[in-house]
């Protein structure tokens, strides 16, 4: 770790050694790092969500529909904004809401055809050379974090000379462009997968397995979601699961989510 | 003009609207439904129950006749079968379109999670038609075969197993405590047999053989039941109300009064209340009005008008109420809404489907011997 040795400011009195704090992101990266040497099975991925830090710019939403090329209706990662009092005492609070992971999913046992499943890592994943689409797991799900690929695309209705002005055709191929979840090239044409799928946020296990974090985590300004292997007890999520003032949606419904929030 | 040749007329024509909504359901996948990826199952799945009920009732309803023997319901069996079988279609033909990935049913079957109750619902369904088809089949070539006797005992058991497989669809479902009650189930099989009796109703009532000595009497006792069944139909829908709103549970409360005084309350109050439930009541306890076949038949269809509503209010309220309630504006898109209305793209697509029902009713009654000789 290495030392400052910059001359300090005239209000520091203590004589002690001063180490600068590491970027939280960079510690998640080494963390992650560490994670990957490990066989798949041991690594246990949560993530925590820190409401005190979370000032509701719906950047991660946005990184996320960007990073899995989100058609409309689908959203991975919606920001909840809760207006608490009264005027002229009002205040907001924010909460992000990823797929919550469930150790006990109550989206799986009930898809007719396996396509839904807790994987290796403890990430519930869908497979979308299985799925119907019936959607009996959206109902299942009781975050609503499961959405439906109704295959259409944001520019979509946008004719005329304006559309033709931005590009429409182009924009419509960048949509359905290929997104690289589950690590496989998905493209979005015609009625195929993953069109009529569900989809939900896989932890962006993509971005995970090749080291990289989570998009909704790089993306966040205020560092308030951090992500990483609970498993290892030198992780930066490691820690602040273990703090007292940790919460669980809807824990009462014993789903055991792996998103924890520090309130 | 007759009234069966009206039918055959509305019939076609509804066919003829619905030929637009499949060729959109086929060429544009989802993309022009109402549902969304909150309120996810709409119109097609309520019509999948609604048709699934009338179909496994109509079994039941055989086996007054070709298991049980009673005089009075004779000759009814086959057409009971005949409604159970073309109802079962037209359930399928809903929940099939309503599938994401329509060409991929197939995995239900060799690749299913015998865990589901929606696998086990999708086997029992095809089980149950595949009876369908035996039962009728020897129904008009050998009524007096053990074979189908011993269908009917395998049938009779299996239809009460399906029908309540589509509340226990619901009913499992912790997310949603307005259909989480160990009562749906239990109801389901009550709906089905009320469905079947309403539809034969219809079907005897508007297009019963003429000369059949035992028709007056078959409408007197179908009207009974219809009327037994409706104040028990009442008598649930009160159960699961009154458990909800005194239960005081949010979630549960939004649901109920989405479905009482929320936006699409008149289809409540108007056609599953008053209409399927009221009206069909007052005039079927009339025991002259019961036995006259245009009162009773046409009873009966308000019935059936009843419980397509109730279906669709079981199935679309729990829906509307959000799992978080800060979602509603969470993200705001065209489909993460928490209110619906179907498009005119599944209306085009109900009314196929109902005009295809409807019309195979029609045909199966002028083409296959489905009365006995006697009366025919």
């Amino acid at each position: 770790m290495p030392v400052l040795t910059e001359p300090r400011p005239a209000f520091i009195v203590s004589n002690a050694p001063l180490i600068p704090q590491q970027d939280v992101l960079l510690r998640m990266q080494d963390d992650l790092k560490r994670a990957l040497q490990k066989p798949v099975n041991q690594r246990r991925w949560v993530m925590v969500i820190d409401l005190r830090k979370c000032v509701g710019c719906h950047a991660c939403t946005i990184a996320c529909v960007a990073e899995n090329k989100l058609p409309p209706g689908v959203v991975y990662r919606p920001v909840l904004e809760e207006e608490i009092g009264t005027y002229p005492n009002v205040t907001r609070r924010f909460v992000p809401r990823p797929c919550m992971q469930c150790d006990n999913p109550p989206c799986t046992p009930v898809c007719p055809v396996h396509a839904t499943y807790k994987n290796a890592q403890g990430v519930v994943e869908v497979n979308y050379d299985q799925c119907i689409g019936c959607r009996y797991c959206i109902t299942a799900c009781p975050y609503a974090a499961r959405t439906f690929d109704f295959g259409g695309t944001y520019v979509q209705g946008t004719t005329g000379s304006e559309a033709f002005l931005l590009g429409e055709p182009k924009a419509e191929a960048m949509e359905r462009a290929a997104n690289y979840e589950y690590s496989k090239a998905w493209e979005r044409k015609g009625d195929e997968s993953p069109i009529g799928n569900v989809r939900k946020c896989h932890f962006c296990l993509h971005r995970v397995n090749e080291g990289m974090l989570p998009s909704c985590v790089t993306t966040c300004m205020g560092r308030a979601t951090l992500f990483g292997d609970a498993n290892d007890p030198d992780s930066v999520v490691a820690d602040w699961i273990a703090s007292p003032n940790v919460m669980r949606l809807k824990e009462e419904l014993g789903t055991e989510p792996r998103v924890y929030y520090l309130v | 003009m007759t009234l069966k040749k009206i039918v055959y007329i509305l019939a076609a024509l509804a066919i003829i609207m619905g030929a637009w909504g499949f060729y959109d359901r086929f060429a544009n996948g989802h993309q022009n439904a109402a549902y969304g990826s909150y309120v996810v199952w709409g119109l097609w799945v309520a019509m999948y129950l609604f048709f699934a009920g009338i179909a496994a009732g109509s079994f039941m309803l055989a086996t007054l006749d070709l298991l049980f023997h009673i005089e009075i319901f004779k000759g009814t069996g086959r057409t009971a079968l005949w409604i159970g079988l073309i109802s079962l279609g037209g359930a399928l033909l809903s929940i099939w379109l309503d599938l994401g990935q329509l060409w991929r049913i197939w995995k239900v079957y060799l690749q299913g999670n015998p865990g589901s109750v929606m696998a086990q619902m999708v086997w029992g369904y095809t089980l149950f038609g595949l009876l369908l088809v035996a039962s009728l089949y020897l129904a008009i070539r050998d009524p007096q075969s053990k074979l189908l006797r011993v269908l009917m005992i395998i049938g009779l058991p299996l239809s009460l197993f399906v029908s309540g497989a589509v509340g226990a669809l619901l009913g499992v479902e912790a997310s949603h405590l307005f259909w989480h009650v160990g009562l749906l189930p239990v109801q389901f099989p009550v709906f089905s047999l009320a469905s079947g009796v309403a539809a034969l109703l219809a079907a005897i009532g508007l297009f019963g053989p003429a000369k059949d000595p035992h028709r007056a009497q078959q409408l007197w006792v179908l009207s009974i039941a219809t009327v037994v069944l409706a104040l028990v139909k009442l008598y649930f829908l009160w159960a699961d109300f009154s458990q909800s709103i005194y239960g005081n549970v949010p979630q549960n409360v939004q649901a109920v009064n989405a479905v009482l005084f929320g936006p699409y309350a008149w289809t409540f109050w108007g056609l599953q209340i008053l209409l399927g439930t009221l009206i069909p009541i007052v005039v079927l306890v009339q025991p002259q009005l019961a036995r006259h076949n245009r009162w009773a038949g046409w009873m009966g269809v308000l019935v059936l008008v009843g419980f397509a509503v109730a279906r669709a209010n079981i199935v679309f309220p729990a829906l509307t109420v959000p799992e978080l309630e800060a979602l509603i504006n969470a993200f705001s898109g065209p489909r993460l809404q928490f209110e619906y209305f179907p498009s005119a793209m599944e209306w085009s697509v109900t009314i196929g489907i109902v005009g295809l029902v409807v019309l195979a009713f029609l045909v199966g009654t002028d083409r296959l011997p489905l009365q006995s000789q006697e009366v025919a």
